[in-house]
């Protein structure tokens, strides 16, 4: 199942501030909800592990993250993570680009483009639920990201896993939030039918 | 054939079902039903890739939970030479992984604890690590030099299983340049999958004292289930019993032997307790044997008036990873070759290759005689196109080209011998009954509106009932079936059967067979199925065969009692045989219809009053081989409007009309049409099991693989025409499958009228609304 998966949110911090914790995965990761990193292998190379519960199903994805491009002239990251599920319930693997900007109002705007792939049993549920599971995974990640934001911008010197425990969403909240993000959808398809009717 | 009173209920009456006041009540005995002292319960590991080698299993952690008793791998099974199993087509399959996994949800490993929770929590703690392999999920790349082998165990590295033809290629190709018209449509008849109500599941029961094995099991042909278990198990075949408990429905899906069963058997030797294994919904769709995945091209040669020439026919069938297709050991492709249809012309040529693909095992007959099913759909699918193309009405162009009714027995040009047909009666009065003329100038009105809504007929051929022993066996093992009937001294009789009910009603059925050919009421006959250990031998229920052959035997059997039933009342009324004469129920002497004994007596008499000479008891058995297969047949009209705003379809109304010779219980018949009609309907709308690009499957479970409800199912109507079949002792000729053989091509010949006008001449199914609203998008209906 492969998705492609593009996000933008902006925050209030200049961009070389923002740049120093998009360019370090270990902060990056403490942000992702359910994610940490376990061992920094080289400048480049990481482990690490995230679990994602939707309804039933739990997955503990173990594996790799990498830098494969780091462009701090242009504010530019590409990670590539790969993972197994420690159970053998299906594998995922993601290649994402950071791109940051500065537009004129003193914010700096994140863009992230993800490719995802995901095999097994997460798979099976279709691209509707696992493109509602990432838009909420990553609603989470952007306030975490904010809050890191702000707190290094207090104290500059905690340690970012201090600041973000790796706690997964709430397996609950994730499949409800999954159908109630469908509902939206659907709800906002039929308006727009009913718009252009009338 | 003679008419029986309401009380004997023989031939022809609607007699309730006897099985449905168990059913009803709640009371059937279904296989997760057995409880047995000790009883303890497998629950499978299953692989998450559809293509991975396996880099380590570690059964540690999942031994160490209480209540765990064993963990069973692949290696282990390798040990005892049992983890691969042959399928009952030429191929082999794993048990449990050796090396590498083939398809998603694939059998990894086999756990086994005190109870069901147990082992499903051990099952999680089973750890396994994958190296992730090249997936090859499209059929047309199989043979593509970049495409990966899937099957290293086989000598020939190729993904190619098989290349089968049949019919006169070169007879074919000349007719088609000369045709003056040529019609092709490229139809694809999905994977699906029976799904049906039950899913499979064993108790496999091995007393160390007796060395006896038991075990229950969803089979729908529990003898050679046995024989296989004997062969490959090596244990003794005595020992084995089999019993298939009640059914809730197979559908095909019952018919092979799965890796549950084996790993439960293996699991209860080693442990000497009876182990249970029943597969949850999502496990049955996605690792049981589905049906089709067949692509195809049809082509029609015709003259300029619409008479048919020749057919051509050229069909990849997709069989996943082992060829676990339960066919006759001649029919690679089934009887696929009965694609000609009912339609007169002299040539045909039909070639199917066969390839692996990383996803499950099968090609099963779901609720079909062994790929008649897309040979029916195929047909029928590529007439309707010709007429489009000739601007004919699709019903003259069938009127046109329709083999006689003199002209039986018809051979067909793909070699098979048609035994009695009049397709075109039947025709006519699904056209009369829905008024046909009327609907058609209904449709230019809604047309010139703008409205969408279409008529699609249907006037379909099967081939059931294998079948003649010389020409079909499956694994080796001759298509014959049986019947043993014991009449007990107060009249009373048992009949035990070769076949396996899985729903369709056989202990009503075969009971009024008995009434029919004795006399004695369908009421005191117990029809009894399903224990190796008490019925005869037989080939079991699939292909529409129960009543083409066990029927048949039943039939047999009961005559040959009456035979003997005549000498003991000769005896009685002390006249010789030729004096008397039979009526449903009683020899009466000729001319003195006084002087009678019942069955009742007779058999009484066999007991405590023989004829000097004559042995003790009244009762038979036969094997029967059919002489040939029987060919049902029938028309189908279903009309569909469309909501040009959702794309929906919607069947406004649909008859059907079958032929299927004599009928035994009307109400059983309409029962199955109703069922069948309500899966065609299914099929052609909601059904699929697809793959992405990396083998996960997209239908696993009833939340992407629809099954309709009563909300979604139209109101069916029926009928029928009476053509028997000139050689089974009854005339009859098999019915279950009619409904899901025809329908496909009714539902989708309508959509297609509908949107005829728009250039549109094939769709494939499921015909869901997103597809049709975006055809009315792309033809500018829709904006």
């Amino acid at each position: 199942m492969a998705l492609r998966i593009e996000k933008t949110f902006q925050v209030s911090a200049p961009i070389e501030k923002v740049w120093s914790l998009l360019s370090d995965p270990t902060k990056v990761a403490s942000c992702v909800p359910g994610a940490q990193i376990t061992e920094k292998i080289d400048d480049k190379t990481y482990q690490g592990s995230i679990r994602v519960k939707v309804g039933p199903s739990v997955t503990d994805y173990k594996g790799e993250v990498q830098i494969l491009r780091l462009d701090p002239q242009n504010h530019e990251i590409e990670i590539q993570g790969k993972g197994q599920d420690v159970r053998g319930r299906g594998s995922a693997s993601m290649t994402m680009t950071g791109k940051l900007a500065a537009p004129d109002n003193g914010m700096t705007r994140v863009t992230s483009t993800s490719e995802v792939n995901v095999v097994g049993i997460l798979a099976q549920m279709g691209a509707r639920v696992i493109t509602e599971v990432s838009n909420i995974m990553f609603e989470k990640f952007s306030q975490n990201f904010q809050a890191l934001l702000q707190q290094s911008a207090d104290q500059p010197a905690v340690a970012s896993a201090a600041v973000t425990p790796p706690e997964p969403i709430q397996p609950g909240s994730i499949a409800w939030q999954a159908i109630k993000g469908m509902f939206r959808s659907l709800l906002q398809a039929l308006k727009g039918l009913f718009s252009a009717k009338a | 054939m003679q008419q029986t009173s309401p009380e004997i209920g023989g031939m022809g009456h609607s007699i309730k079902r006897k099985e449905d006041s168990r059913f009803i009540q709640g009371r059937g005995n279904y296989v997760d039903d057995v409880r047995l002292p000790g009883m303890v319960y497998g629950q499978m590991v299953r692989s998450p890739f559809a293509h991975a080698r396996l880099k380590s299993i570690s059964t540690e952690k999942a031994k160490q939970l209480p209540g765990v008793l064993a963990v069973i791998t692949g290696e282990d099974l390798a040990k005892a030479n049992l983890a691969w199993m042959p399928t009952l087509f030429f191929d082999k399959q794993m048990v449990l992984a050796t090396g590498k996994v083939l398809f998603q949800s694939q059998e990894v490993a086999f756990v086994v604890a005190e109870d069901r929770y147990t082992a499903a929590d051990a099952a999680e703690l089973v750890e396994v690590e994958y190296e992730e392999l090249p997936v090859l999920v499209d059929p047309h790349k199989a043979t593509d030099p970049s495409s990966p082998i899937l099957r290293e165990d086989r000598e020939e590295k190729s993904n190619h299983i098989f290349h089968w033809e049949v019919g006169d290629k070169a007879a074919t190709d000349k007719a088609f340049q000369n045709a003056a018209v040529k019609a092709s449509v490229h139809a694809v008849f999905q994977r699906c999958h029976p799904a049906p109500l039950e899913t499979c599941g064993c108790v496999a029961d091995f007393n160390s004292a007796t060395g006896k094995l038991t075990i229950y099991m969803t089979s729908q042909a529990p003898h050679a289930h046995r024989t296989l278990f004997a062969l490959v198990g090596g244990i003794p075949e005595q020992n084995i019993r089999v019993v298939s408990p009640d059914i809730g429905g197979g559908f095909g899906n019952k018919v092979p032997i799965y890796p549950g069963y084996v790993c439960s058997v293996v699991a209860s030797l080693t442990l000497g307790r009876p182990v249970k294994w029943i597969e949850t919904r999502s496990e049955n769709l996605q690792s049981t044997g589905f049906a089709r995945d067949y692509h195809m091209t049809a082509e029609l040669a015709a003259d300029g008036n619409g008479k048919i020439q020749a057919m051509r026919v050229k069909t990849l069938a997709d069989h996943g990873a082992f060829n676990a297709a339960a066919q006759p050991t001649k029919f690679p492709a089934g009887l696929f070759s009965i694609c000609t249809g009912a339609y007169d012309y002299p040539n045909a040529f039909c070639e199917v290759d066969g390839v692996y693909t990383n996803k499950a095992p099968g090609g099963i007959a779901y609720r079909c005689s062994f790929r008649v099913t897309e040979a029916a759909y195929l047909i029928e699918r590529a007439v309707d196109v010709l007429a489009q193309q000739l601007k004919i009405d699709p019903v003259e162009l069938r009127r046109k080209n329709f083999i006689r009714p003199e002209k039986f027995p018809y051979p067909s040009p793909l070699g098979w011998s048609f035994d009695s047909g009049n397709y075109e009666a039947a025709m006519n009065l699904a056209l009369e009954k829905i008024n046909y003329q009327e609907l058609r100038k209904e449709q230019a009105e809604k047309r010139a509106k703008g409205e969408f809504m279409g008529i699609g007929i249907s006037s379909f051929v099967e081939i059931v009932g294998a079948g003649p022993a010389h020409t079909f066996d499956i694994a080796g093992i001759k298509m014959f079936d049986s019947a043993e009937i014991r009449v007990h001294p107060t009249g009373k009789a048992i009949c035990r059967m070769g076949t396996k009910s899985q729903g369709q009603g056989h202990e009503t059925t075969y009971a009024q067979i008995v009434a029919q050919e004795l006399g004695i009421p369908a009421a005191d006959v117990v029809v009894e199925e399903g224990d190796t250990d008490t019925a005869p031998y037989g080939l079991g229920t699939y292909a529409s065969r129960s009543t083409p052959v066990s029927g048949a035997a039943t039939a047999v059997a009961a005559r040959k009692i009456r035979e003997k039933a005549k000498k003991i009342a000769a005896h009685l009324l002390e006249c010789s045989e030729e004096d008397l004469e039979w009526e449903p129920g009683k020899f009466f002497v000729k001319g003195a219809p006084s002087k009678s004994k019942t069955i009742q007596d007779i058999a009484f008499a066999a007991y405590t009053n023989m004829p000097a000479g004559m042995e003790a008891g009244l009762e038979a058995v036969d094997y029967y081989d059919p002489p040939n297969l029987t060919f049902p047949f029938g028309t189908y009209i279903c009309i569909v409007d469309i909501d040009k705003g959702t794309g929906e379809v919607k069947v406004r109304r649909f008859i059907a009309v079958d032929d299927c010779g004599n009928v035994i219980n009307p109400m059983i018949v309409d029962g199955q049409i109703h069922g069948g009609l309500t899966e065609g309907l299914a099929i052609a709308f909601m059904q699929q099991i697809d793959y992405d690009e990396s083998g996960n499957v997209q239908g696993g479970s009833f939340m992407d693989y629809l099954l309709p409800t009563a909300v979604e199912t139209p109101h069916w109507e029926t009928d029928k025409t009476c053509t028997p079949s000139p050689h089974h002792p009854l005339g009859a000729k098999g019915v279950g499958e009619s409904p899901n053989v025809g329908s496909p091509a009714a539902f989708v010949n309508a959509v297609v009228d509908a949107l005829a006008h728009l250039g549109v001449q094939h769709i494939d199914m499921p015909i869901t609304p997103w597809k049709v609203w975006a055809i009315l998008k792309e033809k500018g209906v829709v904006s």
